[in-house]
């Protein structure tokens, strides 16, 4: 899990910065931004499976409904801040795909922070 | 190199840094809905002021969202809430510095919204600058609806 967790922080701080980037440079949202969007998407979904494949097997977090609410949301950033990306053709539309991917980074040390060694 | 500059950004159905504004005010809205409800349906009682606040917070920023989005920069109703957000930012703020036993628990405006990175503090000010800005500028540009 914590070697997913480094992988998905990876990817939130590349798509956050590259958003950025684009709103400076004032770059439409390309295949480049949306493409790490897409990566990121992936790997929060990951990592919900790899959480949720652990409970079946018998683990129990505490208070699991804030854990998988906290991970639904954060997909739902992402996935929302790279549609924003798709339809403003605009900096601004980029500078919303990278805060989606800054805000669901710090859901994801939140997630340590409640749930220090591994989210349980 | 071909990515296309925003210069198209003042083009058909293209909001501009209202994107922005909408879409943080957004996630205030996601998130402070969901920790309200969890504080209000978990355990009422604890701290039903810092509950309730939390509540009204989420609210707050469920309409502004909804305004921004129907309304644009345009929007009298927006700029009201907004206003009703900065009040609502500053009272909770202070009433949790000045009387801390009301608040056994935390809420969204407390300690001028210090848990959220003072966002709840400097966001109506950003959209009031904005929508003023933007709203002076139309004014002088043509009719406006």
């Amino acid at each position: 899990m914590t070697a997913l967790s480094i992988v998905v922080a990876v990817l939130c701080g590349l798509t956050a910065l590259l958003g950025l980037y684009y709103a400076l440079r004032e770059l439409n949202a390309d295949l480049i931004l949306l493409g790490a969007c897409a990566l990121l998407t992936v790997g929060w979904v990951v990592l919900g499976i790899a959480l949720g494949l652990r409970d079946l097997g018998g683990g129990s977090p505490e208070d699991p409904i804030t854990l998988y609410g906290y991970l639904l949301t954060a997909v739902v950033l992402v996935v929302g801040g790279g549609w924003l990306g798709v339809f403003e053709r605009s900096r601004w539309g980029s500078l919303v795909t990278g805060l989606g991917a800054l805000v669901s980074a710090v859901l994801l040390m939140r997630l340590h922070q409640i749930w220090p060694g591994g989210f349980a | 190199m071909t990515a296309e500059r925003s210069a198209v950004a003042t083009g058909r159905g293209s909001r501009g840094f209202e994107i922005v504004l909408i879409a943080v005010y957004g996630i205030f809205a996601i998130s402070a809905t969901a920790r309200s409800l969890v504080q209000v349906l978990r355990d009422f009682s604890f701290a039903p002021v810092a509950y309730l606040l939390s509540l009204l917070a989420a609210i707050t920023y469920i309409a502004v969202t909804i305004a921004l989005v129907r309304g644009g920069r345009r929007s009298a109703v927006a700029r009201g809430l907004c206003i009703a957000e900065l009040a609502g930012v500053l009272i909770v703020g202070t009433l949790t510095l000045l009387d801390p036993a009301l608040f056994p628990d935390a809420t969204v405006w407390g300690h001028f919204g210090q848990g959220y990175g003072f966002v709840p503090l400097l966001l109506p000010v950003v959209a009031l600058l904005y929508l003023r800005r933007s709203g002076r500028r139309e004014e002088g540009s043509g009719p406006v609806a």
